[in-house]
C-alpha cells in the first residue's frame, strides 16, 4: 500500500477497538494486522460494508461481521428492530465510525464515502482486495469480525 | 422544543430518538427525520424546528451544506452535529457554517444528553 505505513494501521486498530468499547464496555481483543496474502484466515463474513477513499488518498476500508454478532451488538443497543435491513445499516454505521475516526490521524484530506453494504460470501475480499491490503481480525465474546485496509495515499 | 434528526442510519436516527424518552430531556419533542440534507431541507420549511441533530456524511446532500442552508433560512435553529469524522478541521467547518455543537461518533447516551442540555442551556 503505497505510502502506508505500520502507524497508520494502527489508527483504524484503535478505532476498531474504541467502537467496540463505547457499545459493549468490554475490550476487544484485536489479533496482530497482517497482509492479506499468503494462506490467511477467511477474512469475510456474512454482511460486508466498505467506504471508498477520495482525495489525497484512494481504495476502500472494509468492515465484514457475522450476523449474530451484529445482532447482539443491537441487543445491547437496545434497538427492538433487528432485520437484515437494521444489520446492513449496523454493518455501514461500524465501516463509516472506524473510517471517519482515522480522519484524526490522516486529516480532512482523507475523503470519506458513504457506506456499501452487502451479503458476502466467505472468499468475497480476497476477489475484490489487493494482496497488499491490511487484515485486522477483532474477537468479541465468541464472534469475529474483520477490518480490512486497503487504500493508498495519492498525493 | 422541536427536535429533527438528520442521519443517513436508521441505527443513529432511532438510537437518538429512544434516548428522547430520558426526563432530563422531556422539553424536547421529536418532529421528524430526514435520511439527508435535501430531506432535511424540506421538513425544515415544513415544521420549523429549533433544534437539529445532523450527521456529515450523507447521500444528495451533506450534513455541511444542510447546515449552511438550514441557517440561512433559520438563523436561530440550534444544530448540534453528530459525526464520526473526528478531525478537527470538520469540526471547524460545521461551526462556521452555523452549527451550535459538535459530538464525535461514536458517543454514548449520556454523551448525547450532555450535548443536547449543553445546547438548550445556551
Amino acid at each position: 500500500m503505497k505510502g502506508i505505513n505500520e502507524k497508520d494501521i494502527y489508527t483504524f486498530v484503535d478505532a476498531v477497538s474504541a467502537f467496540f468499547f463505547q457499545v459493549t464496555e468490554e475490550k476487544v481483543e484485536i489479533k496482530t494486522a497482517y497482509l492479506l496474502e499468503g494462506d490467511v484466515p477467511s477474512a469475510t463474513f456474512d454482511l460486508t460494508s466498505y467506504i471508498t477513499l477520495s482525495g489525497d488518498f484512494s481504495g476502500r476500508i472494509y468492515f465484514s461481521a457475522p450476523r449474530s454478532m451484529l445482532t447482539h451488538l443491537l441487543l445491547l443497543m437496545g434497538e427492538q428492530i433487528r432485520d437484515n435491513d437494521r444489520l446492513l445499516d449496523t454493518a455501514g454505521e461500524i465501516a463509516n465510525t472506524i473510517s471517519g475516526n482515522a480522519r484524526r490521524h490522516f486529516g480532512e484530506t482523507m475523503e470519506i464515502s458513504v457506506p456499501t453494504t452487502q451479503a458476502t460470501d466467505p472468499d468475497w475480499l480476497k476477489t475484490v482486495v489487493s494482496p497488499q491490503s491490511y487484515v485486522i481480525l477483532v474477537k468479541w465474546k465468541q464472534y469475529r469480525a474483520s477490518v480490512v485496509v486497503d487504500i493508498q495515499r495519492t498525493a | 422544543m422541536k427536535l429533527l434528526i438528520v442521519d443517513d442510519s436508521a441505527l443513529i436516527r432511532s438510537r437518538v430518538a429512544r434516548i428522547l424518552s430520558d426526563p432530563r430531556l422531556n422539553n424536547i419533542q421529536l418532529l421528524g427525520m430526514a435520511r439527508n440534507g435535501k430531506e432535511a431541507l424540506m421538513l425544515c420549511m415544513q415544521h420549523m424546528p429549533e433544534l437539529v441533530t445532523m450527521d456529515i456524511t450523507m447521500p444528495e446532500m451533506d450534513g455541511i451544506e444542510c447546515t449552511e442552508k438550514m441557517i440561512e433560512i433559520f438563523p436561530d435553529c440550534n444544530i448540534l452535529v453528530i459525526s464520526a469524522l473526528s478531525d478537527k478541521a470538520t469540526a471547524l467547518k460545521a461551526l462556521k457554517k452555523g452549527a451550535r455543537g459538535f459530538l464525535y461518533k461514536p458517543f454514548s447516551d449520556e454523551d448525547l444528553i450532555a450535548a443536547f442540555l449543553e445546547l438548550i442551556s445556551s
